[in-house]
């Protein structure tokens, strides 16, 4: 036994993580291949019986997966652009242009001392973080990010949507109450306070959408806005966009409302006590949600996947390129192609700069042929998936509002509890009624049934 | 629940903090304190009423602007009632001045206020001078204002970034530390020191104007009116940020007076009272400037004085330059000074207010006593007044709008 500790302790942490994970893994697979020899069948035939399962906890994993570059990119983009408001330089050391530090913040987290102060709810305090987190990632499921990609397509989707969101105070609360700390205990009582006075006029305000959509899908509520970007819900609904921009920064808990944790009044909120991977999750929650905001208000009110303009039938492209039918010319082309392109696109360089060797011009050349390949293939694409297209609208408008935020949170200060709370009741729920009212008048004028 | 006074646990681990005990129940620091109350208001303080819970704001603090400690009693998030405990910062600078000669001291008066330093030397400069009767170069008093103006500059330029963070704003505090860092580069130009310039001498100053500081002054002289006001925009313009202000904090004149507040948080209440003009000192009679003031008395109008008085400084500045006579920049003095036994006193106009130093001699080369008046310590009690009936988030902009610098409130 003395031997065995004392050979461990010897060992590099290279050894360590391969004499962990090796084993490990040699287990999981003769299980794995126990479990389909044994049971191979019934399982398959179960699955086939049962496909919702499957799609199920495929969307459940994409979505998990798919928060991590988002989440990173927008703490990227907060870190830079709120530095480049500051007339700071801000990342530039980890990747290009520093883009690489939000991955090394996720690590710093994950190697953390995981710190719970004495007097705390050890259950409560461990799963706060969780319960926040997952509300949020809950809320991705319904997002419809491109035509045939999402989740789930239910028929109450916006309702499962502030549902489960809403769900996040809970964890915000749960924080607050067990971390044994008067400065937690204010934020997670604020947070409470914030998100449930805030959750109505946000309901409220897509209400008139809901009459004029008269679905809850969001999926058909995106079909809805096809055509031209004056068919989106916006230009319908002014208002309505507005007062949903408004709450859903609240929701957030981002600037100017980001009382939860006003870092000059209670110190860090409802995570002053968290450190470690548990603190990573409100951060981590904290950012997804922010996307998932502005996916939500792309998709309700800014046309979700679809482009800002139509092209008549008349103007499609219809691209089909069978490879099969070039023969032996496709060999020759992919042997050709790329050499005499290559040369072609340094020929410039190495011609007129004098001062630039030929190797230099070669690269040059190399990285640009593989820029025009890539945005030849993009286009291609583009053109011929109707998913691709709409993934890349869908991002371009969600990071536009996330944008948005940040240029907010770099530029307001933060409002105080009070004027907070009765800026939620006396303007904003008036607001939104009021918008009811108009749209239900304006429809029963319309159409009158 | 009745009013009940706390009852003491007995202590199991002895906290450094004699004022801190440990809750033997629930394992909790609370801010009581562990002897029985030695005043009325202390066992008034120290009792919890119904729904109400003590929070123990610094020495740790994102916003208490250093190491000041406030324990503040709250009824949910209102501020009930506050005890703010001093002391962390404590050197002893008296104690080290009446050890030390008279140009030694200088330097121990520095670090008081590590934000307006020209402003802490100052007086005790002046008072030393009165003690011996020295008569300053022209030169070096217009040399000392220019100085002492551009520090005014820094100081109220930080003030402004500190309130924005104070309500949350992360972007103005960047740019006041360029301004900042603008005038700490042409100082450093002039006196050698980035933050603690140790510029001031006996009958003089420390070393004339060059060519680094002047370039630098002329290049930011050129830009830093408009280059001030594109900043406050930001602020000025920003209607969150104004109606937190507006009405915040109100400091009367009754009060102001009472509670000793001098300098930008009076003229601020309608008080237009100046040292540089009350009782003039160096070459200020012969310099143009207005004393601005405002009448509400609340967090904005603080906030608006300041700016107003960046630009009488900045006309200051101007004069400085245009009239800079030639000549010596000190005056002849033996190496070691001994004044006769007296005493002698000197007030100057800070950025924050009323800088004085008492200091009474007894013929030796040190001084007998030496005693300093510092602003943001006096400020610092109307706290008192001001915070209570106010929410968290405005108890700490209320104390920011005072501009205490907690170097000079311990001393």
């Amino acid at each position: 036994m003395t031997a065995m500790t004392r050979t461990w302790g010897r060992m590099t942490l290279a050894g360590k993580v391969l004499f962990t994970v090796v084993p490990i893994l040699l287990v999981l697979t003769l299980g794995l291949i126990v479990l389909v020899v044994v049971a191979g069948k019934p399982i398959v035939d179960f699955l086939a019986a049962n496909l919702w399962l499957v799609r199920f906890v495929v969307a459940a994993t994409a979505v998990l997966l798919v928060s991590v570059p988002f989440a990173f990119l927008i703490m990227y983009m907060e870190m830079k652009i709120i530095a480049l408001m500051n007339l700071r330089i801000g990342p530039d050391r980890v990747g290009p242009y520093g883009s690489l530090l939000s991955v090394v913040h996720g690590l710093k987290v994950l190697m953390k001392e995981d710190f719970s102060p004495t007097g705390a709810d050890r259950l409560v305090f461990t799963l706060a973080p969780i319960a926040v987190f997952m509300a949020t990632i809950m809320g991705m499921l319904v997002l419809p990010f491109a035509p045939g990609l999402f989740g789930a397509d239910m028929e109450i989707g916006l309702l499962y949507f502030f549902g489960v969101t809403g769900l996040s105070v809970v964890g915000l609360l749960m924080a607050g109450w067990s971390s044994f700390n008067k400065y937690s205990l204010l934020g997670g009582l604020r947070s409470a306070a914030q998100v449930i006075s805030y959750e109505i006029p946000l309901t409220l305000s897509v209400v008139g959408l809901l009459l004029l959509a008269g679905t809850m899908s969001l999926n058909t509520i995106v079909l809805n806005q096809a055509g031209w970007f004056t068919d989106w819900y916006v230009f319908q609904q002014p208002l309505g966009a507005l007062i949903f921009f408004i709450a859903a920064t609240a929701e957030a808990n981002r600037t100017p409302f980001d009382l939860t944790e006003a870092d000059s009044e209670i110190v860090a909120g409802f995570a002053t006590e968290y450190s470690g991977m548990r603190f990573g999750f409100f951060f981590f929650a904290e950012y997804v949600n922010v996307f998932v905001v502005s996916g939500l208000i792309v998709t309700l009110f800014f046309g979700g996947w679809n482009a800002p303009f139509a092209w008549p039938e008349a103007w499609a492209v219809h691209l089909t390129i069978d490879p099969g039918s070039l023969g032996i010319g496709l060999l020759f082309a992919l042997l050709i192609v790329p050499p005499v392109l290559i040369l072609a696109l340094a020929a410039p360089f190495f011609l007129l700069r004098s001062s630039m060797p030929w190797w230099q011009a070669l690269i040059i050349g190399f990285v640009l042929f593989n820029l025009l390949i890539g945005a030849a293939v993009t286009g291609l694409a583009y053109v011929s998936w109707p998913w691709v297209a709409g993934l890349a609208w869908f991002l371009m408008k969600s990071y536009a509002f996330v944008f948005l935020f940040v240029w907010m949170r770099g530029t307001l200060p933060r409002v105080r509890i009070d004027q907070l709370m009765g800026f939620a009741w006396k303007w904003l729920l008036p607001a939104a009624l009021l918008n009811l009212f108009v749209t239900a008048a304006a429809l029963v004028v319309v159409h009158p049934k | 629940m009745t009013a009940t006074p706390h009852v003491h646990p007995p202590q199991e681990v002895p906290s450094d903090d004699p004022r801190v005990e440990l809750d033997a129940a629930t394992g909790a620091f609370e801010p009581i304190p562990p002897y029985p109350p030695r005043t009325e208001r202390e066992s008034e303080f120290y009792t919890l009423g119904d729904g109400e819970m003590f929070i123990n704001m610094g020495p740790q603090h994102p916003s208490t602007h250093g190491v000041l400690r406030i324990v503040l009693k709250l009824d949910g998030e209102n501020v009930v009632d506050l005890d703010p405990v001093l002391g962390y910062l404590h050197r002893g600078v008296e104690k080290l001045c009446e050890n030390a000669d008279y140009h030694h001291s200088i330097a121990y008066l520095d670090p008081l206020e590590y934000i307006s330093s020209l402003f802490c030397e100052w007086p005790g400069v002046l008072a030393f001078e009165k003690l011996l009767d020295v008569e300053v170069p022209r030169r070096a008093e217009y040399i000392r204002v220019l100085a002492t103006e551009l520090n005014r500059i820094l100081s109220h330029s930080m003030f402004i970034g500190w309130m924005a963070l104070d309500l949350g704003g992360l972007t103005p505090i960047l740019y006041s530390l360029i301004e900042r860092d603008e005038i700490a580069e042409m100082l450093a130009a002039l006196t050698g020191q980035r933050l603690l310039f140790n510029y001031l001498r006996i009958g003089g100053v420390n070393g004339d104007l060059n060519h680094e500081f002047l370039s630098r002054l002329g290049d930011w002289m050129s830009r830093a009116t408009t280059q001030i006001e594109s900043n406050l925009t930001l602020l000025n313009e920003n209607e969150i940020f104004v109606r937190r202000m507006r009405g915040l904090g109100t400091l009367d004149k009754e009060t102001a007076f009472r509670m000793a507040v001098t300098g930008p948080n009076l003229r601020a209440s309608g008080v237009p009272l100046d040292f540089r003009r009350a009782h003039p000192y160096s070459v200020f009679p012969e310099l143009e400037f207005d004393i601005p003031t405002r009448d509400e008395g609340d967090c904005l109008a603080r906030y608006l004085v300041r700016i107003d008085e960046i630009k009488q400084s900045l006309r200051i500045i101007d004069q400085c330059l245009e009239n800079m006579p030639d000549g010596p920049i000190m005056a002849k003095l033996p190496r070691l000074l001994r004044p006769r036994p007296g005493r002698a006193y000197a007030a100057v106009e800070g950025p924050r207010g009323q800088y004085s130093a008492y200091v009474i001699s007894d013929g030796t080369d040190q001084p007998f006593r030496m005693r300093i008046h510092d602003p943001s310590f006096v400020h610092l009690q109307s706290v008192g007044v001001l915070m209570p009936g106010h929410l968290i988030a405005d108890a700490m902009a209320v104390m920011a709008s005072l501009d205490p610098i907690m170097g000079g409130v311990d001393k």
